[in-house]
């Protein structure tokens, strides 16, 4: 499985990399972007498994990058999970009404990662069996 | 309409109340002139010293500006900031670099223990029975540095912190700026208005003394 870690923190990303490896997923397939603006343009030119995205990012936040690639025809269905600080009713609703697939408020636990991870596969093989 | 007949306060000073129940309705004016006009005074008075103080803030500041950019500590203070940031990340990255160091030692001792408990499972051999205090500590030690990555997050969390002071120092900086901005065009704006409408010197400096100069 492919994923795509989005964070302006180098510290963040290894951490969320380093915790997604202990949780059994393979290492190379883990790539890195440092905003969401650089981030869509990876999504564009490979295809990618699953999203893990901060919030708080600057050239193109994470919401943005979840409102992008809802909107994006090729895009519109893959999995994003947030991971951040923004812990205020307004940004989860926000996050929710743009479609995230799961949320995460920092700082979490590993246990927080797989739970929220094993939900989002659930519920996508969950639909992807009634399709 | 209400204020016709609200009672006459006593407390008010005894020549107010004199001239408050008196016939003499010029006498009446007269006084209210000078008590209105002894405010205002105070009020101008007052406002003059704000301006003379604000007007000196601006000038230090304009003069700080002009010597050399911001004032020092302001960009020392963003400057410092900016190197926490940088020497926390270095910090974080360290103690991350470590964390894949030990993991793979840890691993595999945990496998080396299995493989001579697989040989040797004996509960009083000395060699089975360190092999099981080796895989305890191995499994231990593996679980102690998901713990260690977990809490270098504390380095994601200040530095967002850090960023959001240091793009508050930006902002107030450039409020400063506009600031000295402002006051410069409108000084310069006034300056003709006044030489063009005061006569003398001396009108000058009586109509700053009343703004407190």
């Amino acid at each position: 499985m492919k994923i795509l870690v989005v964070d302006d923190f180098s510290t963040m990303r290894r951490i969320v990399r380093n915790l997604l490896v202990e949780l059994g997923f393979s290492n190379p397939m883990i790539q890195e972007a440092d905003d969401g603006n650089n981030a869509l343009a990876m999504l564009k030119a490979n295809a990618f498994d699953m999203v893990v995205t901060d919030w708080n990012m600057p050239n193109m936040t994470g919401i943005e990058l979840l409102q992008a690639i809802r909107a994006e025809p090729k895009l519109k269905g893959l999995p994003v999970l947030m991971v951040t600080a923004e812990n205020n009713r307004e940004q989860i609703i926000a996050a929710a009404q743009a479609g995230v697939n799961g949320y995460i408020v920092k700082p979490f636990t590993a246990n927080t990662l797989k739970e929220k991870l094993d939900k989002i596969f659930e519920r996508l093989a969950a639909s992807g069996a009634s399709a | 309409m209400n204020a016709m007949t609200v009672p006459v306060n006593d407390s008010l000073p005894p020549e107010v109340l004199e001239l408050l129940n008196s016939k003499d309705g010029t006498a009446f004016e007269q006084a209210l002139d000078a008590m209105v006009r002894q405010r205002e005074q105070h009020l101008f008075r007052a406002l003059g010293v704000l301006a003379r103080d604000l007007h000196g803030a601006v000038s230090r500041l304009g003069s700080d500006l002009a010597n050399g950019g911001m004032p020092d500590s302001m960009t020392h203070a963003r400057n410092h900031l900016a190197e926490v940031l940088e020497m926390s990340a270095q910090a974080a990255h360290r103690s991350l670099d470590f964390v894949d160091r030990i993991r793979p030692e840890a691993e595999a001792l945990s496998n080396n223990a299995n493989a001579v408990l697989d040989f040797n499972n004996s509960e009083t051999d000395p060699a089975a029975v360190l092999a099981r205090q080796a895989q305890v500590f191995a499994s231990a030690c593996c679980e102690g540095l998901n713990d260690m990555v977990l809490v270098q997050s504390w380095q994601d969390l200040a530095g967002q912190r850090v960023k959001k002071v240091v793009s508050f120092i930006e902002s107030v900086e450039s409020s400063l700026l506009e600031l000295v901005r402002l006051t410069g065009a409108l000084a310069g704006r006034e300056a003709p208005v006044e030489v063009a409408k005061v006569d003398s010197q001396d009108e000058v400096d009586r109509l700053l003394s009343e703004f407190g100069f």
